[in-house]
């Protein structure tokens, strides 16, 4: 009979060097997740030695075995074989920084007393080398009575001696733990945490004394490192350029890949269209089931610059510094200095965004961040700004000459973000968050290389864990909306309110003056409902508004006409829900454009057009004017018109309730600030 | 002596730790990073805003904000 497989735990410090070592024993993880209640990431590895079958399982980087936050008691339930799906370990296997032999000590120590056979990996053995850092691992290893092992994974040394130390140590005897001294005259008052801490030091100094040494001289050049990147004013302006250069490559070069994947996707929707006859069938696996993929997939490319990024920063130690540079800004808002880069990303995108706050240790501080970050402004909601601020934003200076109203209006959008994400992480830090202090105590890691596997690692998890999870989420939200758009349809209906259309145009024209400037528009509008193309789009308009969702649009005219919108407009915003940038393109079909592309020049201008044309139902007032234009802005700032972002809440929180929350503080924010806007732009007769 | 706690000693100073009041997570967190009685401390730097501070023990970097290392009373005994 083959015995059953091993379970060894992998457990250290964070920004150790566990990551390396893991993907060097296991390679890719065979299981990804979260561990049943919490929001702590679960990762399952295998490998086999020997003939035996080893599942090694990677703990939360942590600094103690008290636990104190989520991840800590993760790391004790599993090793104390008390996790639901895992089995208790046979053997932990501790990394160890060889840097920083002294404090990793603590933890490794704790784990002597856990009753399971120990083996101790010195991770960065090569850079403890090049620092000039002399460990005696023979005689640590005589004194600690569990196997040490020097690792340096890009250099392969020491990996293969793990996998024998571990089979080898599974089913020994635990090892001996570290004696504590007795308290000292003077902490036995102290709480027990705090006075076991003293000892332990007290123990590790001496277990210590003799077996490291050197390493004062090399720290040298990394001082001078640390001092420039740090400084008050070059720090900061680094810490820019470097912020600058991230966000700008996510802006600039995600795009590219994200165009070649919706055409590689719009193929595919025409090769499968070309496949299926027409009718429900084909609409429903087009509009309903490819649509859903490809709006899902179109994300990767964001995600994993994002955080090749992130990997690369937290790799040499930078995360760490930025954090540390930005923190007592954040603080103010009643988040913390590693928000910044969460929320930073959030402007391309909140989904990448939310996916860096798992960089954030605390979970306070993480699910405020998740909680805020949809407020800013993506690059979704930019061609809503810009069609609309071309339109309707008149053609003049904002108070100083060389400031154009439009550009003044398109940055208060930006900055509109900012602020209520301010004040909202502020009142709830305050309020529904309000707790005892959370210690912001944070390493500042050492400077050393990324590791090229290391980040790559990082970057298709990152990918691979959204596809999966939240991937198929959308898909299936994506196949509601198509039949909530596409459902009832009736063709007597369709075909009477082309009629009613044809008479309402005839109507307009004939009311207007011969030089009237939108007669010229009319009159190509009555045309086109002669052409096939344009007759085709005026059914596929009144199709939507007699669906599900166009019947919600009128049904729910008394909750949007307060922010200055007719029921179409209310249709539009309801579409978007799913999706914001949707908004135009539905705008299209609802004002009987049919299908537009409003990112290309001609599709912006016809839609431009037809928006300025617009009028209330049976009277010559229009629709968009210059409030109900900023009223329809500040409401996609503040929405959360964002499936996928909400999935992604749901699924980096483990709970429904988030991504609840997110949506509803931000609907009725959103539209608070809508109606504002609007009244005072009535007030002010903008 | 006056009490001088580790939030109001310069930049670039090393200072031996007297003691870290507590009882709770801020002070074990802090002792479990090292932050013990006896301990030499160097503070390296302050960030732009004069918060949080980067202190150098036990061999690495540490950071902390200005209301934690006034828990964190300097001096010998």
């Amino acid at each position: 009979m083959t015995p059953g497989p091993l379970t060894v735990a992998l457990l250290g410090n964070p920004n150790v060097g566990k990551s390396t070592l893991f993907t060097a024993l296991a390679g890719i993880p065979t299981r990804v997740g979260n561990y049943p209640g919490v929001t702590v990431e679960e990762k399952i590895g295998r490998f086999t030695h020997r003939g035996r079958t080893v599942d090694l399982v990677d703990l939360p980087g942590t600094y103690s075995l008290a636990p104190q936050s989520p991840d800590e008691r993760v790391a004790v339930d599993v090793l104390q074989g008390r996790m639901p799906g895992v089995a208790r370990p046979d053997c932990i296997l501790v990394v160890a920084d060889a840097t920083n032999l002294p404090r990793n000590m603590f933890l490794a120590t704790q784990a002597l007393e856990v009753g399971v056979p120990v083996v101790i990996a010195l991770a960065l053995a090569d850079v403890a080398d090049r620092k000039g850092i002399r460990i005696d691992v023979a005689e640590l290893s005589r004194r600690l009575g569990c196997p040490v092992i020097r690792v340096a994974p890009p250099t392969g040394e020491g990996v293969a001696t793990i996998r024998d130390r571990v089979v080898e140590a599974t089913g020994g005897p635990p090892p001996r733990p570290l004696q504590l001294a007795a308290p000292e005259a003077g902490t036995a008052l102290r709480p027990a945490a705090e006075a076991e801490a003293i000892a332990r030091y007290a123990a590790i100094e001496r277990l210590l004394d003799g077996v490291v040494g050197g390493g004062g001289a090399a720290a040298l050049v990394e001082d001078r490192i640390d001092a420039l990147l740090t400084h008050r004013v070059w720090g900061t302006l680094i810490f820019i350029g470097v912020m600058l250069g991230m966000f700008s490559s996510i802006f600039w070069l995600a795009p590219p890949l994200m165009d070649l994947i919706s055409a590689g996707m719009d193929r595919v929707s025409a090769f499968v269209a070309s496949l299926l006859p027409e009718g429900a069938i084909r609409s429903l696996v087009v509009h309903g089931i490819l649509a859903g993929v490809s709006g899902s997939v179109v994300f990767v490319p964001q995600i994993a610059l994002l955080f090749l990024f992130v990997a690369i920063l937290e790799g040499c130690g930078y995360l760490a510094r930025a954090a540390y540079l930005m923190d007592r800004l954040l603080v103010g808002m009643g988040l913390s200095g590693k928000s910044f880069i969460p929320l930073l990303s959030s402007f391309a995108c909140a989904i990448p965004g939310i996916m860096a706050a798992r960089t954030i240790e605390n979970r306070r501080d993480r699910l405020l961040t998740i909680l805020v970050a949809p407020l800013m402004s993506c690059s979704a909601r930019l061609p809503v700004y810009l069609l609309l601020c071309g339109a309707f934003v008149p053609d003049r200076a904002a108070g100083l000459p060389w400031l154009p109203l439009k550009a003044a209006v398109l940055a208060g959008l930006y900055a509109l973000g900012v602020v209520v994400a301010a004040a909202v992480a502020w009142v709830l830090s305050r309020t529904a968050f309000h707790g005892p202090p959370q210690p912001f105590v944070m390493e500042l890691p050492g400077w050393r290389w990324p590791r090229p596997a290391v980040v790559l690692e990082r970057a298709r998890e990152a990918a691979w864990s959204f596809l999966q999870n939240a991937g198929t989420l959308i898909v299936a939200l994506s196949i509601v909306l198509w039949a909530l758009m596409t459902y009832p349809r009736n063709e007597q209906t369709i075909d009477a309110d082309v009629v009613a259309l044809r008479m309402a145009v005839g109507e307009r024209i004939a009311a207007a003056d011969d030089d009237a400037p939108d007669r010229a528009d009319l009159v190509a509008q009555l045309e086109a409902l002669d052409t096939p193309e344009g007759l085709a789009a005026a059914r596929q308009g009144a199709a939507q508004r007699h669906s599900f969702l166009g019947q919600a649009g009128q049904f729910i005219e008394p909750l949007v006409k307060p922010l200055g919108w007719d029921w179409r407009i209310g249709c539009a915003a309801l579409a978007s829900f799913p999706a914001r940038e949707v908004v135009l393109g539905t705008l299209g079909v609802i004002y009987d454009l049919g299908d537009v592309d409003p990112g290309e020049a001609e599709g912006a201008t016809a839609l431009e057009r037809r928006l300025k044309a617009a009028r209330w139902d049976g009277t010559n007032r229009p629709v968009f004017t210059l409030p109900v234009a900023l009223s329809i802005m500040v409401f996609f700032a503040l929405c959360a018109q964002c499936a996928s972002t909400l999935v992604v809440i749901g699924r980096e929180t483990g709970s429904w309730i988030w991504p609840v929350v997110t949506f509803s503080y931000m609907t009725v924010l959103a539209w608070l600030g809508a109606f504002a806007i609007y009244r005072i732009g009535l007030a002010l007769g903008w | 002596m006056v009490a001088v706690s580790l939030d109001n000693v310069p930049v670039g100073s090393t200072v031996r730790v007297r003691d870290v009041a507590g009882g709770d997570a801020v002070a074990i967190r802090l002792l479990e990073m090292g932050v013990t009685p006896g301990v030499e401390i160097r503070l390296v730097g302050k960030a732009p805003f004069g918060d949080p501070l980067e202190l150098e023990l036990r061999g690495y970097r540490l950071s902390i904000r200005r209301q934690e290392a006034a828990r964190v009373a300097i001096g010998d005994r």
